[in-house]
């Protein structure tokens, strides 16, 4: 039956014949590598980044981590890696990750899971975005993209010792990067050093007409004009994310980030974000709903996997689509899938209304704790003498061994959510926010108001110097 | 074509109801949108092109791909919706409606459910014009909603294969759907008719249901029992058919107090059959798109629209039928329904000048489009311009320097003609002139010549006329035109024909 759908009037894709074979190295960060070498010039000359396998490019396959997509090659490149090229960086390779960005341990990959650099022994390396953490802690690349919906960039980061940005969402251009949940979906930035986060930043903070969701030359415009107004020094520490689960290590690192702050004359305040709380549940309410929706374009009809043309002759086309669906999705994208579908059904009432609902009183909150207006708020009153930026570790403790994260997961899967709760707010609010990696092992989160990336990367500066690790 | 005709007659009589049994309906409308690109994506809309060749990495749903919408397919809408007096939403927003099909490339269809770019408003029957029963009758608008369109599944029988072209896909749709206040089949027939003028007249549409342009799914109960859908009808004339058979089908039902379900049928040409019942129905999912920006428009929209609209239809039709024009109301009709052939009338009026316009009137609409069609061919104003027709009239009533019958035979070459020729160039050309630089006399002697000639071919029909068969006469007087190719005058050779036959 799918030989017959496709055969003479196939989309003209070309699955052609790549060079790169797909590797394994022992941390499994890589699921294709480059070898060509080219010479470039440009502002990232010299630099080697490796791209997480879900933005698509038109040289090697582009697997989002998914059986589904294994032998899917883009016929355009993703707006980021063509950019990124541009300014001179050489891609090296595509990276490992949890399968359509759905973890955050980055074991849920039809390419097996990802070890992590900073241990002898087994450890997870934070997931979704976790081969480019490691790739970059293991020096394979200067720079890695990766995207961080609830924290996949944040978290990898903070359990491989390296920086991560997520910078505001609307910022980078998403054409090309295959969504997850498109409302939260960012593009972000891992390099072991701040000024290489930046220039990557820089080079990629541009308007793309593509991407209906990226920052137009006006508003651009506007957050530049703002910026003038930041001058509050007060760090917000949200009671919020004292949270039972966290580990000595973490508190402590908090702990050091904020007294060094204050050693740089920064004013430190004990702030409250109530809908803090309430947000996991409305971040998994948007977060499967959206992606039940992004991933129904996959069905192997029009590229994909497909079950053999033998198995499809006596077939439906609805039973084709059920088939290759259930074989070649993981079982943690299916579980996401059937819940999305469930918040989508007419059955349940309006959950993702209600989550919409929490969103915007999380924005609400946060528009009173900084001292800058958002962007996106005509004429909102804003608190002059609120904070520049909050602070919190981004993960509740270092990365845990695969064998215990296993355990617990397997004891009760919702377990490896836990630790969204630190970096899913400002996810939901869109906020720019960084882990930078005060201990080896544990990540600091920093936390700005909407389209003030600038503050964030200030702060992290600040920060930098006085990082235990470097 | 009688049947038809027969059907839509009974349709306007009401003839189709039976007492007792009081009809509802409703329409949805999904019309192809005239842009030159898709609603969301930049490859074309074009049609009857190789299968998949007109498609967009969007169109077919690569990952990492995003909509954006066609400001072209906006506009439309817009002109549409004001058109109907409908009430502009000033933030409107798209909607994922998801169901998984081969020819449906993202999983779900991009539309507007939540909150649509319009609401309300009605078109107006009215029995003079369109043919209904009632003098009046206003048709509410429930919604108007942009959507896309999807590819098309061609199954092949010969060799089962089942074919799916992705060119339809994303191509803009509006979707209207009318509040069921239809009671007749004939309100039913005229409303498509005059909606689909309507986006003809307004550029929105090509509005031609054979190609699927428009398609037409109506919801039918009877007296107030459970609605009933039938999808997917691709002419008036089968819209007439299915209400017909499916509202004589719950009839039935209730007559034998059989439950009427509510579940959506279709139509094969001869009956409607259940597709789903109402248990059966699909469960959209649906979901506000977060990747498509809400549509703001400025609240004076509706009058800048309004502004940009041309006189509607109806008004034009009525600026028709009146004086000075007073053209027949099936001709207005045809002009308005072909906006090329409007705007070549007005241009004829204008250029006829102290000529009737009753006379224009009738040369356009019988000896024009007469010569055309006996040729088998479509009316082509390069053929005759306005002002060439203006001028030939002008020949014809003010100089006299053509007859009718030989400006008649004119017209027959001029559209068959290979190239546009000046009227005074073909008269000279096919030697349609008046005769010119001839004395009466010499006239007077050549028609008796003729006349003469053709009583001394014909005995038997001097004797039929002598018998009292007056009217075999025109025999003759055919003869002799035909001989003269027209250039005398008929009346001349009947008082010849009379006086030398002697009646």
């Amino acid at each position: 039956m799918r030989a017959l759908l496709r055969s003479r009037y196939r989309v003209p894709i070309s699955l052609r014949r790549y060079s790169n074979q797909l590797t394994k190295d022992n941390h499994n960060a890589f699921i294709s590598k480059r070898k060509e070498e080219t010479n470039s010039s440009g502002s990232l000359a010299g630099l080697k980044a490796a791209v997480k396998d879900n933005f698509v490019t038109t040289k090697e396959p582009t697997t989002s981590g998914s059986e589904m997509l294994r032998t899917y090659v883009s016929p355009f490149d993703a707006t980021t890696v063509s950019l990124i090229e541009a300014s001179g960086a050489k891609v090296v390779g595509k990276t490992n990750m949890d399968e359509f960005g759905m973890g955050s341990s980055n074991t849920n990959s039809a390419f097996g899971s990802v070890v992590n650099p900073m241990f002898p022994e087994n450890h997870i390396s934070g997931g979704s975005s976790g081969g480019s953490a490691a790739a970059v802690a293991l020096r394979e690349a200067d720079f890695a993209l990766g995207t961080d919906t609830g924290g996949s960039v944040r978290l990898p980061a903070s359990y491989c010792g390296v920086y991560g940005f997520k910078p505001t969402y609307g910022r980078i251009s998403r054409w090309g990067v295959i969504a997850y949940a498109q409302s939260l979906d960012t593009v972000g930035i891992f390099a072991r050093d701040l000024d290489t986060v930046r220039s990557v930043f820089d080079v990629l903070d541009v308007a793309d007409s593509k991407d209906p969701t990226c920052f137009d030359a006006s508003i651009r415009h506007q957050i530049s004009h703002q910026k003038n107004l930041q001058s509050s020094k007060v760090i917000g520490v949200p009671e919020e994310f004292v949270v039972a689960e966290m580990t000595e290590e973490a508190k402590d690192a908090w702990n050091l980030a904020l007294c060094a702050l204050v050693d740089e004359g920064y004013e430190i305040r004990y702030i409250s974000i109530p809908t803090i709380k309430k947000l996991l549940l409305a971040y998994y309410t948007i977060a499967t709903a959206e992606a039940a929706s992004n991933l129904s374009r996959y069905e192997g009809i029009r590229y994909g996997y497909s079950i053999s043309s033998e198995e499809t002759a006596s077939m439906t086309p609805f039973d084709i689509v059920s088939k290759n669906r259930s074989t070649a999705f993981g079982s943690e994208v299916q579980r996401r899938i059937i819940l999305g579908n469930y918040t989508l059904s007419s059955d349940s009432g309006n959950h993702y209304l209600r989550a919409t609902h929490v969103r915007k009183n999380l924005v609400a909150e946060f528009n009173k704790v900084f001292s800058m207006p958002n962007v996106l708020f005509d004429n909102e009153v804003y608190n002059r003498d609120g904070c520049c930026a909050l602070l919190c570790p981004t993960a509740v403790s270092p990365a845990p061994s695969l064998a215990e994260y296993t355990q617990e997961t397997n004891e009760n899967f919702l377990n490896a959510y836990i630790n969204d709760i630190l970096t899913v707010p400002a996810s939901l609010a869109g906020l720019p926010s960084i882990s930078i990696p005060y201990y080896s092992r544990q990540g600091i989160q920093i936390m700005g108001q909407f389209g003030d990336d600038e503050t964030v990367l200030k702060v992290a500066k600040t920060l930098s110097l006085n990082c235990t690790y470097n | 074509m009688n049947i038809v005709r027969r059907l839509h007659r009974s349709a306007r009589l009401g003839s189709d109801l039976v007492s007792g049994f009081k009809l509802k309906c409703g329409l949805e409308l999904h019309t192809q949108l005239k842009t030159d690109f898709k609603l969301f994506s930049l490859s074309k809309t074009s049609f009857n092109e190789p299968p998949n060749s007109s498609i967009s990495y969007f169109d077919v749903g690569l990952p990492g791909t995003m909509p954006k919408l066609n400001p072209e397919a906006l506009r439309l809408a817009l002109r549409l919706a004001v058109s109907l007096d409908s009430d502009i939403n000033l933030n409107s927003s798209f909607d994922r409606k998801h169901y998984f099909y081969p020819d449906q490339p993202l999983g779900y269809q991009i539309t507007q459910h939540y909150s649509p770019i319009a609401t309300g408003g009605f078109l107006k029957l009215d029995s003079r014009y369109d043919g209904i029963e009632s003098t009046k009758k206003d048709i509410r608008i429930e919604q108007i909603q942009l959507e896309q369109d999807t590819g098309k599944t061609n199954y092949v029988k010969f060799d089962g294969e089942v074919r799916i072209d992705y060119n339809r896909a994303n191509i803009p749709l509006i979707e209207l759907v009318t509040k069921p206040d239809f009671e007749t089949i004939g309100e039913v027939v005229a409303f498509i008719k005059k909606y689909q003028t309507l986006v003809k007249y307004l550029d929105v549409c090509t509005g031609d249901l054979e190609t699927g342009a428009i398609r037409v799914d109506v919801n039918v109960s009877v007296n107030g029992g459970n609605r009933v859908e039938i999808k997917n009808l691709g002419s008036t004339s089968e819209v007439a058919e299915a209400l017909g058979y499916e509202y004589r089908r719950q009839i039935e039902c209730l007559k034998e107090n059989v439950s009427i379900l509510q579940e959506t049928r279709s139509w094969d040409g001869k009956s409607t059959t259940a597709l789903r019942s109402k248990e059966d129905a699909l469960d959209y999912r649906y979901v506000p798109d977060s990747e498509l920006p809400v549509i703001r428009l400025h609240s004076d929209i509706k009058k800048q629209v309004q502004e940009s609209l041309p006189q509607l239809p109806d008004a034009v039709v009525e600026k028709l039928i009146a004086s000075p024009f007073n053209i027949e109301l099936k001709h207005a009709q045809f002009l308005v329904n072909n906006k090329h052939v409007l705007s070549y009338y007005y241009n004829l009026i204008e250029s006829i000048k102290d000529i009737d316009v009753k006379r224009a009137n009738n040369w356009l609409f019988h000896e024009v489009f007469g010569a055309f069609s006996k040729n088998n061919l479509a009316f082509d104003p390069d053929k005759i311009s306005p002002s060439s027709l203006a001028r030939l009239l002008h020949l014809i009533f003010i100089e006299k320097s053509i007859t009718s019958a030989s400006a008649k035979i004119l017209l027959g070459h001029l559209v068959t003609a290979p190239n546009s020729m000046e009227i005074e160039q073909a008269m000279e050309q096919y030697d349609l002139g008046k005769p010119t630089g001839v004395s009466e006399s010499d006239i007077d002697e050549i028609v008796d010549e003729i006349c003469t000639e053709i009583i001394a071919a014909n005995p038997d029909v001097i004797k039929r006329i002598k018998d009292g068969k007056h009217k075999s006469i025109n025999y003759l007087i055919g003869q002799a035109m035909k001989e003269t190719e027209g250039k005398v005058s008929s009346d001349i050779f009947a008082a010849r024909f009379k006086a030398l036959i002697g009646t």
